[in-house]
């Protein structure tokens, strides 16, 4: 009979969800246009009236070696080619520019700014990807259980110090937050507009993007061709995109645990451990690993006895 | 001993990551360079012929001109056509809605972002929250698509088939016909809408469903193209059930 009522409080769960879900988008849409549209007006006036100005000025420009012009430069732009300057330039897919793209395409982070153009690069980056994803995801996971255990270290010590009980996790989980937050999110944006000039919000902005891979391109390091970059930026930054994503992806799924408790209102214990299975069921739901981070953290911590009222994927063991 | 090991494997994965790094970008350089270089000497060719053909444009006011078309381009707006383009927006709300979609999947093609810092700003908090649900969401939808899973290997136990025997079989049935209703069809059907070759409509939909999303290629943004109206919605759910079904091959 429980089955049964948890099998139906399950299919209650997915048009709800879906609203919820549907809802949230469209809600983001709205503002992201109010915010976005009166400023795309102004450049595409702008534009245009360099366009007409142009015109005018030199009335031999006749419209179809402009268009044609135009399109050409769309494409190169597309190709990555910046027409500025000198064209023997030094080209994007040098070692270290392909690196980057290596990186950013098994990190599914996918900034775009650089993309095959032959038909074999193409198919190529398929199988790269294929396998490169859940080798990446392997990666991440255990960084991520890295990080865990060491919150959870020092979460013990301290309790063995000062002889605090629960209060001490919660402090220790806290000042591990605060401390990725400024690590990962708050720190790199100084180190980007000092080498890259931008701003500071922009800078926080890119370091959001990437660390959470969604990864637009409108933003990418060290691809600014008057700007030099010293040798151990490109590395401090690799460095910092595993850890970052992986810290990142702990966060997201404290999140995750947050919604799911939250929107079960049956506290019953088997319902709990059901659930927290369910969760470490392995489904691969987020790319940036989660799914690992789940079963491993949930079989580890038992394995280690580290009987954990405290660890991040399941509050409700707790009961 | 079982320290150790995990240690010498934790190792392993890193050299190994490195590695398959390494030889990613040596491969993707030898395939890339050459083609690259043609672009490049194309579009200097064709610079050239531009200014060979209005000798009175000096070079300065060639580059100057280029320079703000380029930041146009980047903006997103395709000085291509006459002027009735200013009336269309790129933030028109199927378009942001598109957009919130792919922030909130991680896809982020970045062919359409937002340039004010209040857009940004919002963005990152939008997708801070929109991430776990999404998560969450897809995480419920695989569930639904797995219980049908076992309703056939269900079936197929009663009709008297060993456990094993069901289990690989669900697997390889979800993973054919997942892959012929997720990869191969919408590739035909973009080959009709977009124009692109079945190859291309392969790579745009492997790289849309493993949410890496270059934006190279993105569907609705070819120029002189008619859109039936409800193609994008359309596009959105099969990437929503798409990923689900990623998600239900990692469940099963």
């Amino acid at each position: 009979m429980v089955a049964a009522r948890q099998q139906q409080r399950r299919w209650y769960g997915v048009p709800v969800l879906l609203a919820l879900y549907l809802g949230y988008v469209g809600l983001g849409a709205g503002v992201l246009q109010a915010l976005e549209r009166p400023a795309e007006m102004q450049v595409a006036q702008h534009l245009l009236q360099e366009h007409w100005k142009l015109l005018a000025n030199y009335t031999c420009l006749q419209g179809p070696a402009l268009q044609r012009l135009f399109q050409g430069i769309i494409q190169a732009y597309k190709s990555g080619i910046t027409l500025q300057g000198n064209t023997t330039s030094l080209g994007r897919w040098d070692f270290s520019g392909s690196f980057f793209f290596s990186i950013s395409a098994i990190t599914t982070i996918g900034y775009g700014n650089l993309s095959p153009s032959t038909a074999a690069g193409r198919i190529f980056c398929i199988v790269f990807a294929l396998f490169g994803i859940p080798l990446n995801l392997v990666l991440l996971n255990e960084i991520g259980q890295l990080m865990l255990l060491g919150v959870q270290h020092c979460a013990h010590r301290l309790e063995e110090l000062f002889h605090w009980q629960k209060k001490a996790s919660l402090l220790i989980k806290t000042c591990a937050l605060v401390t990725g937050l400024l690590l990962f999110l708050l720190l790199p944006p100084l180190l980007f507009s000092e080498k890259e000039g931008w701003s500071y919000e922009e800078g926080f902005y890119y370091s959001f993007i990437t660390l959470s891979t969604i990864g637009f391109g409108d933003y990418v390091i060290g691809m600014n061709p008057d700007r030099t970059y010293p040798g151990w930026y490109k590395n401090i930054i690799s460095l910092w995109i595993p850890f970052g994503m992986a810290w990142l992806a702990l966060v997201i799924k404290l999140c995750i645990n947050f919604l799911e408790s939250s929107s079960d209102i049956c506290q019953c214990k088997k319902k709990s451990t059901e659930m927290v299975e369910d969760l470490m069921d392995g489904s691969k739901t987020n790319i940036t690993g989660l799914h690992n981070l789940e079963i491993c953290n949930h079989k580890d911590t038992k394995a280690k006895g580290l009987d954990e009222s405290h660890s991040y994927p399941a509050p409700k063991e707790a009961q | 001993e079982a320290m150790c090991s995990g240690k010498l494997q934790t190792g392993l994965l890193v050299a190994g990551y490195f590695i398959y790094l390494l030889v990613g970008a040596a491969v993707f350089q030898a395939l890339e360079r050459a083609a690259e270089k043609q672009e490049k000497m194309a579009a200097a060719q064709m610079k050239e012929a531009f200014l060979q053909n209005f000798t009175h444009l000096t070079v300065a006011e060639m580059e100057q001109f280029m320079k703000n078309l380029t930041e146009a381009i980047q903006n997103g707006v395709y000085p291509v056509g006459n002027e009735s383009q200013i009336e269309d927006s790129n933030w028109d709300f199927s378009d942001s809605f598109f957009f919130a979609g792919t922030v909130v999947s991680t896809i982020g093609y970045g062919t359409l972002r937002p340039k004010t810092a209040g857009g940004q700003i919002f963005c990152v908090f939008f997708a801070l929250f929109g991430i776990p649900l999404n998560i969450v969401f897809l995480h419920r939808v695989g569930k639904m698509l797995s219980l049908l899973c076992k309703k056939l290997g269900k079936f197929l136990y009663e009709k008297g088939m060993r456990k094993k025997r069901i289990k690989s079989l669900t697997l390889l049935f979800f993973l054919v016909t997942g892959i012929l209703v997720f990869l191969c069809l919408p590739s035909l059907f973009f080959q009709m809408t977009e124009g692109w070759s079945y190859s291309e409509g392969i790579y745009f939909a492997f790289i849309t469903l493993s949410t890496i999303g270059f934006g190279d290629y993105v569907i609705g943004k070819q120029p002189g193209r008619n859109y039936f109206s409800y193609y994008r919605m359309l596009v959105a759910i099969w990437i929503l059930f798409g990923l689900a079904w990623i998600a239900l091959l990692f469940n099963l």
